[in-house]
């Protein structure tokens, strides 16, 4: 019996020991994985649909110098795709299109709805003739019916991300290709950031180069004269009557006839950005935290838009259309006369600007955050600008919904080249009619709501739903004008 | 211009001398609205601002290129 007993006391000592063994390797070998274990920069691949509609109204349509209906719509369904290459490195795809209908570009030829393309090729070229050239007319508050009425902009994007094991250093990589009707561009960067102090701090450096081209489209009217080997008798103006402020018929042998002040069109096709950006964030305490961006930019080449036409205020004013509209051309009863340009906008081949952009974010509690940005900007052109904006997400549901009220205001000065419709004088080096340039104040109120589900249980073949998103802005700026944006996104992850 | 930058860097390197805080008391900071980068679906915004405004950048937008834009 006493033997019994001291074996079973000997397996009970036993198993207490292997119990302790396996409990000590247990924690040895979890102390060794917790100590290796790295969390994957992206856990799973990520997709996002993304699209917009923009639209807008104002009156100073830039390729009629100025004054103008600058209707325009816009549609840009867009799609980013994240792709975990490993623990460490994940690789980007953005590509989108942006297909536009715009009546101030196609007012770029505004004869083409007087059927001056004789309804059949209606290219914008300028080997049209007008079949019934007394007809002919246009208005620049009058949407023309030529091809650059509307164009497709698209864009694909690569970028490449490696973050180190310590998740303290992350090196990143572009490229990127775009392109329209009348441009095409290739960009490409790279940068650095650094975390530090257990990562409360985090400094960034980022370097950017587009290197884009200009397939330059004229307004008609210019184009079609040196077409015509500047003979008003020849290609388009052939037949055609060209009015001259009284609406008298003008003799185009005279000595008082229309030309462009400048024969030579665009110089420099090229078009290219420089640009460097440094940026700094901090976490302050455990609810607030703030980042502060430089971004130092040069542009060299064509910086105008060759679309865009002035008339200058020294030089006689000559129209096509119809005489008896010209003494209201300014205004929108306006429907059937058209001013011949001066010249295509001027602007110097440099710019450099000066951006700064700060970013305040504060947690309030589980409902609600604070999240602020103001930025000054200012370049050579003269141009300065402040933009602040705010925005508060308000969290229901345990975070489920999310709601996004926010205001924006942005303000800038003019640009030392802009004068508006008629005001140039052909003494000027450079000049512009673009209200995008002018002085003016904007502002922006918007909502936004957003729906999360963590566990992405809607799923769409391999792919969970993980958040859908909608958001309208309202936008009216101090020129008159005023526009309305619809953003949804839809994310999956892969399981 | 220069003082400015100075005035920053310097306004920077005290706030990143400020109290650590700690990853576990990162729960709050960590929230997904509390970014510090413009939200994925601002894009479109930003991208119309761009056009539409004389300045641009300093916000992970386009600084200009890419777009015949301003």
């Amino acid at each position: 019996m006493e033997e019994k007993q001291e074996v079973a006391v000997v397996v009970i000592n036993m198993k207490n020991y292997l119990t302790l063994l396996v409990l000590f390797l247990t924690i040895l070998a979890y102390s060794q994985n917790s100590s290796t274990y790295t969390k994957r920069v992206l856990e799973t691949a990520e997709v996002d649909f993304l699209m917009s509609y923009y639209s807008q109204e104002g009156d100073h349509a830039s390729v009629t110098g100025g004054i103008g209906n600058e209707k325009l719509t816009d549609i840009t369904p867009t799609f980013i795709v994240a792709i975990p290459l490993n623990a460490n490195d994940v690789l980007t795809v953005d590509a989108g299109i942006s297909a536009y209908s715009s009546a101030s570009s196609s007012n770029l030829n505004p004869f083409d709805s007087s059927g001056a393309s004789n309804g059949e090729d209606d290219d914008d070229e300028d080997d049209d003739k007008a079949p019934n050239p007394n007809a002919v007319s246009g208005s620049p508050w009058v949407e023309s019916s030529g091809a650059s009425a509307q164009d497709v902009w698209g864009a694909i994007n690569l970028s490449y991300s490696h973050s180190s094991e310590d998740r303290n250093n992350i090196v990143s990589a572009n490229v990127g290709f775009a392109t329209e009707y009348d441009y095409t561009s290739i960009g490409f960067g790279g940068g650095y950031t650094r975390l530090f102090n257990e990562k409360n701090s985090e400094v960034g450096i980022k370097a950017q180069v587009y290197l884009d081209t200009w397939s330059p489209k004229y307004p008609t009217e210019l184009d079609s004269y040196q077409e015509a080997n500047q003979n008003l008798n020849n290609g388009f103006f052939e037949d055609v009557d060209i009015l001259n402020q009284e609406g008298e018929i003008i003799d185009k042998n005279g000595p008082n006839v229309w030309s462009p002040f400048n024969n030579t069109l665009i110089k420099d096709k090229a078009r290219n950005s420089y640009s460097v950006s440094f940026s700094f964030s901090q976490i302050l305490t455990k609810t607030t935290q703030f980042s502060l961006f430089f971004d130092f930019v040069q542009q060299s080449g064509w910086l105008a838009n060759p679309m865009q036409r002035v008339y200058f205020s020294d030089r006689d004013n000559y129209y096509i259309g119809n005489a008896e509209s010209i003494p209201v051309y300014t205004s929108k009863d306006n429907t059937d006369v058209f001013q011949l340009a001066d010249d295509i906008e001027r602007l110097p081949d440099t710019r450099f600007k000066i951006p700064v952009g700060v970013r305040l974010n504060q947690y309030i509690n589980e409902n609600i955050a604070i999240r602020t940005y103001y930025r000054y900007y200012t370049d050579d052109w003269g141009m300065k600008s402040h933009t602040a904006s705010i925005e508060l997400p308000i969290k229901f549901s345990l975070g489920k919904f999310t709601l996004y009220p926010n205001y924006r205001f942005y303000n800038q000065t003019a640009s030392d080249y802009f004068a508006p419709f008629e005001s140039h004088l052909s003494s000027s080096d450079y000049y512009t009619s673009d209200y995008d340039l002018s002085k003016f104040n904007s502002h922006q109120y918007g909502l936004g709501f957003k729906y999360t589900d963590i566990f992405a249980k809607v799923k769409v073949f391999k792919f969970g739903l993980k958040s859908f998103d909608l958001r309208y802005s309202y936008y009216d700026r101090s020129d008159g004008l005023q526009a309305s944006i619809v953003s949804a996104g839809v994310k999956f992850v892969m399981d | 211009m220069i003082k400015k930058i100075i005035i920053c860097l310097v306004l920077v390197a005290t706030f990143s001398s400020c109290l650590t805080v700690k990853e576990y008391e990162k729960v709050n900071i960590n929230d997904p609205d509390m970014k510090l980068s413009a939200l994925k679906i601002k894009k479109f915004e930003t991208n119309f601002q761009v056009y539409r405004e004389g300045a641009s950048g300093a916000n992970g937008g386009k600084t200009g290129g890419g777009c015949g834009c301003n």
